[in-house]
């Protein structure tokens, strides 16, 4: 019993971080429609940034998730203006492939600079872990949690409440009409990405100091996050918060149960039984398929 | 004007004596992951090697030639190791290779070896297969998971292990070793709890580690890299788990261990293929200090410091055997290989013949430690 | 690219074992040839039909996989108490055997991934893929695992006494370019045929193919059948020259080399994924022996795909064809066709 308490508290907060993966990458690949294959270096980035500005430069621990987060929406609009600009017409693989060689870039970029050598990230936390009973939560990952969660809300706010979010579904919704309203398309595009990009760098900067920082980092990230975004529905942040805590229990209980090895294989065979069975995820709305 | 045709000459002749020189190089092939998923210890093995280069070439190299190391990047990825092979065999036509790191390299690697009949020094892989397939050109210097088991064998008693539970990576690396110290330990009457695999980029093990503390084991035996072992170690303590950790397999690097996870490696023990918090216990301490010293005196990472002597090591045994052949061909070299003695980091360098008669492989046996950390340093045991 | 002009290319590039001498590059010539005929396999799902899968090295893989398993033999359980074996086979068979279960693997993807399109076709066939991968990795019993299937026997064959080894190589560099032209005919044959249209006529405008009586299903399943039987057995041919195969096998990164060749060299196009192929087979190795550093190398080659790809999105053989046709101009503005005339 007590086994089963702490796979499913394990659950619950790595489900936090797995939803915010999934809701920067269902604004870009759900609303945008482009395959984001650099979602997962601007995770890596973002712990990167953390590592930089807390080890060598000594900045506060909690600001620094901050700056990593702008840093990450700068970098964000930077991809999207210079490389994304042209092809806003073009097919999906023509964008797809250009995200691919970004993301290669990226990662040997930071192969480069930081070399292959995983990088620890000093936290303020202590190292006893909070003890519930029989289950214990290292107070690190609990605070991962509760950020992750304030965002996630931030987000949700963001896309439903303001103008900004009003302007964002009204492109994706129907992108000439939206700009005979007035507005500008570009920027929105813009604007989405670098929404997205913040988002992927702020779970990175979360997630950098609980485990290591390192240039491959972002690739099982990546994939989880996309596993997220298809199970909640591509453009539904409710739906990308639930399907990350799905995914999070299915990974927990398959490896706690069924076997080990197989942990990672879960997001994959929840994201095909979906896709078969209920295409348009969980939670999307109406979807016209193509 | 003249200027430009004068510096033009000089480079034509410079290039001309340095093209010229070059030719008087003896080369050795080093095929390594610089890239990809093993990218930090492949490098670090390159460093080694390029120490060991420098030292033989200050001391004037071998058959009165210098010694030129082609490094090849195998970007951790059986197809491109195979590549570099055939690279460094057909265009740079290299007597001798060193390579690859990884057991699943080393073997994609192997069937090139027999192809073209050139002989490869196995500075790191550890997988049993290597040595036992029958193929006569590898020679492996590095320690097999099942010597490192053996070599652990009288600490089980002296640690009072009674049950002891696994977690490894799920390759060739992990798999064997786990496989081999199981193996010893059910042999000395410990009882074998559960056998947990992990993905060797994963990195949140709750799961395996919720399971090892229901199984209730008093020692675990963790087989992977250094990151994943940081990790492990600072999971196990936030979910309280309270077992004496060993780690296996040597590329456990401590130093990196006690930077990154703090409290959380208190009181585990590692193995360790050469020590250097006290080099003095090593077979051949004057090497292991010259070796130390120089990857000091060049700013390498002193994590590094538990690799980079395999590259080093390699080097000289590959140097030792040219010497000894007389000649810079791969089947001279591959018979000189039997004979050699080389005082190295590893310990007395020599191969045993190992794998089916007729065909066997090179194998040395090297020395094995045990470490442990406490009070955030690491320092010998006291068994 | 009409018929003279392809076997007078094929009989050039014949002729190549005979002046190369560098085995080295031989070796990435055969390598190359091999993806580029994964390429052409892919080009036949994504350029003709329009639909994108990453997850098409789960087929090479899966190919590889089963020749090797057939030619090593392999004994393994599927339950407890049940068995399967197999003797070691002659390598001819496995590649037949790669051939065919491919071709099965391809139906029932067909069947069942094609009821969604689009995006969600992208990333259920790269799950697939992982997967696959995954079972790779783990099937310890069937595959080895991570400790990999070696010493897969070379492909050998037997006329009456005489005895064809296709071990060294400049024999391997026929098998290929062999294998390659066949494929070549069987893509071009096929999408020159009435299907072929019809996958075309899904690739342009899919609603509008279905109210014409189109059988879309039909035309992709039967798309995908063949593409993935190519790739399948471009994998065989794979692992019975490299002769060891393993998980890494399924790695994205092959995905990506296959769709690179396919989209840079021009998608819809049979030529294109040839040039395509030969650029980025080549471009690696290139790239390696410039000295520079491994990460690099790989940043040279991550700008090149996104130069490629931005400046000439359609593809290069599209691109060479318009400057051709732009030449000729009148000539042949009378006579230029459609997209129709662009499946040479």
């Amino acid at each position: 019993m007590g086994e089963l308490l702490q796979h499913l508290l394990n659950a619950i907060i790595l489900g936090g971080t797995y939803a915010l993966l999934g809701i920067g990458l269902t604004l870009i690949f759900g609303i945008m429609r482009v395959v984001n294959f650099t979602h997962g270096e601007l995770y890596a980035f973002g712990a990167y940034c953390m590592y930089a500005l807390v080890m060598p430069l000594g900045f506060n621990f909690f600001a620094s998730l901050l700056i990593a987060m702008a840093l990450g929406a700068l970098l964000g609009a930077f991809i999207e203006i210079v490389l994304l600009g042209r092809l806003r017409a073009a097919d999906i693989d023509t964008t797809m492939l250009v995200m691919i060689g970004a993301w290669i870039i990226m990662q040997n970029t930071e192969q480069l600079v930081w070399s292959g050598v995983a990088l620890s990230v000093r936290t303020p936390f202590p190292s006893e872990p909070l003890v519930l009973g029989p289950m214990s939560v290292s107070w690190g990952r609990l605070y991962v949690f509760v950020v992750a969660l304030l965002l996630i809300a931030g987000t949700y706010l963001l896309v439903n409440r303001t103008k900004l979010g009003k302007a964002m579904r009204a492109t994706f919704q129907d992108r000439d009409t939206a700009a005979l309203m007035g507005i500008r398309i570009g920027r929105i595009h813009t604007a989405t990405f670098a929404i997205g990009s913040a988002l992927a760098a702020a779970a990175g900067a979360l997630l950098g100091p609980v485990f290591v920082v390192a240039p491959t980092m972002g690739d099982l990230a990546a994939a989880k996050a996309f596993a997220v975004v298809i199970l909640g529905g591509l453009g539904s942040v409710p739906g990308a918060t639930v399907g990350g805590f799905i995914l999070a229990l299915a990974e927990e209980l398959g490896a706690g149960y069924i076997s080990s090895g197989y942990r990672d294989a879960m997001g994959f065979v929840l994201i095909i039984l979906i896709l078969l069975f209920r295409p348009t995820g969980l939670f999307a709305r109406k979807e016209r398929i193509g | 004007m003249k200027f430009a045709g004068a510096l033009a000459a000089a480079l034509l002749a410079g290039s001309i004596f340095t093209s010229a020189y070059a030719q008087e190089t003896i080369k050795i092939g080093v095929t390594q992951p610089l890239t990809g998923a093993f990218a930090a210890s492949g490098n670090y093995v390159a460093q080694g090697t390029k120490i060991a280069e420098d030292e033989i070439n200050q001391a004037g190299g071998v058959l009165g030639k210098k010694i030129q190391l082609i490094i090849e990047d195998n970007k951790s990825n059986p197809t491109e190791a195979v590549s570099t092979v055939e690279k460094l065999i057909e265009k740079d036509k290299v007597p001798v290779l060193i390579g690859a790191w990884s057991s699943t390299l080393t073997l994609a690697v192997m069937p090139k070896l027999e192809e073209y009949k050139v002989p490869m020094i196995v500075e790191t892989s550890s997988s049993g297969k290597i040595t036992t397939s029958g193929n006569p050109y590898v020679f492996r210097i590095s320690p097999t998971s099942a010597m490192e088991a053996k070599a652990f064998q009288p600490l089980v008693k002296a640690m009072g292990i009674k049950k002891a539970d696994f977690l490894y990576t799920n390759n060739d690396f992990g798999i064997g070793s786990g496989a081999e110290y199981s193996k010893m330990l059910k042999e000395n009457g410990v009882q074998v709890g559960v056998m947990e695999t992990m993905d060797p980029n994963a990195t949140d093990f709750s799961a395996q580690l919720a399971k090892i503390k229901a199984s209730g084991g008093d020692t675990l035996f963790v087989t992977t890299a250094v990151e994943q072992l940081t990790l492990i170690l600072k999971q196990a303590k936030e979910q309280q788990l309270k077992v004496r950790v060993v780690s296996c397999g040597g590329s456990n690097s401590p130093d990196q261990i006690v930077a990154q996870a703090g409290a959380a490696a208190e009181g585990s023990f590692h193995t360790a293929f050469f020590p250097p918090w006290f080099p003095e216990v090593t077979k051949n301490p004057e090497v292991s200090k010259r070796y130390m010293d120089e990857w000091k005196k060049r700013g390498y990472n002193v994590g590094g410091l538990t690799e980079g002597f395999r590259g080093y090591d390699a080097v000289y045994v590959a140097v030792a055997a040219i010497k000894a052949a007389g000649k810079a061909e791969p089947e001279a070299i591959r018979q000189a290989l039997w004979g050699v003695h080389v005082k190295g980091v590893y310990g007395d360098i020599a191969f045993t013949k190992q794998g089916p008669a007729g065909k066997e492989s090179g194998q040395n046996v090297p020395s094995v430690y045990l470490v442990t950390i406490k009070d955030g340093k690491v320092q010998k045991t006291s068994f | 690219m009409s018929r003279y002009v392809f076997w007078i290319i094929v009989a050039l590039l014949a002729t190549i074992p005979l002046w190369v001498t560098d085995y080295y590059l031989l070796h990435v010539a055969i390598v190359t040839g091999i993806f580029i005929i994964a390429a052409m396999s892919l080009n036949l799902l994504l350029g003709y039909t329009g639909q994108l899968s990453l997850g098409h090295v789960a087929f090479f893989g899966i190919g590889a996989y089963t020749s090797a398993l057939v030619s090593l033999g392999f004994s393994v359980h599927i339950a407890p108490e049940i068995m399967v074996s197999l003797a070691p086979q002659p390598v001819w068979v496995g590649i037949l055997c790669a051939a065919v279960l491919t071709g099965l693997v391809g139906y029932a993807i067909g069947k069942l991934a094609f009821r969604v399109r689009g995006a969600y076709f992208v990333i259920v066939s790269l799950s697939f893929a992982e997967v696959v991968r995954l079972i790779a990795l783990n099937w310890v019993e069937l595959t080895q695992g991570p400790m990999a299937l070696n010493s897969i026997p070379a492909l050998t064959l037997g006329f009456g006494g005489y005895e064809l080894s296709f071990l060294r190589k400049p024999q391997f560099f026929y098998l290929m370019l062999f294998i390659a032209a066949l494929s070549y005919i069987l893509i071009a044959r096929l999408v020159n045929s009435r299907a072929g249209r019809a996958m075309i006529a899904l690739r342009e405008n899919e609603s509008l193919a279905m109210s014409v009586g189109i059988d879309v299903t039909r035309s992709l399943v039967l798309a995908t059948i063949v593409s993935a039987a190519i790739a399948g057995v471009a994998g065989a041919l794979y692992t019975h020259y490299i002769r060891i195969v393993d998980p890494n096998i399924f790695l994205f990164i092959y995905t990506v080399t296959m769709v690179i060749m396919v989209v840079t060299g021009g998608k819809g196009t049979l030529a294109g994924p040839i040039v395509g192929g030969v650029i980025f087979g080549f471009v690696p190795e290139v790239l390696r022996g410039m000295q520079i550093r491994p990460e690099a190398q790989w940043i040279v080659y991550g700008i090149l795909m996104i130069a490629i790809v931005y400046f000439l999105p359609e593809g290069i053989v599209p691109a060479v064809r318009r400057v051709l046709v732009s030449r000729r101009g009148k000539q042949y503005a009378a006579g230029f066709k459609e997209p129709q005339a662009e499946n040479k």
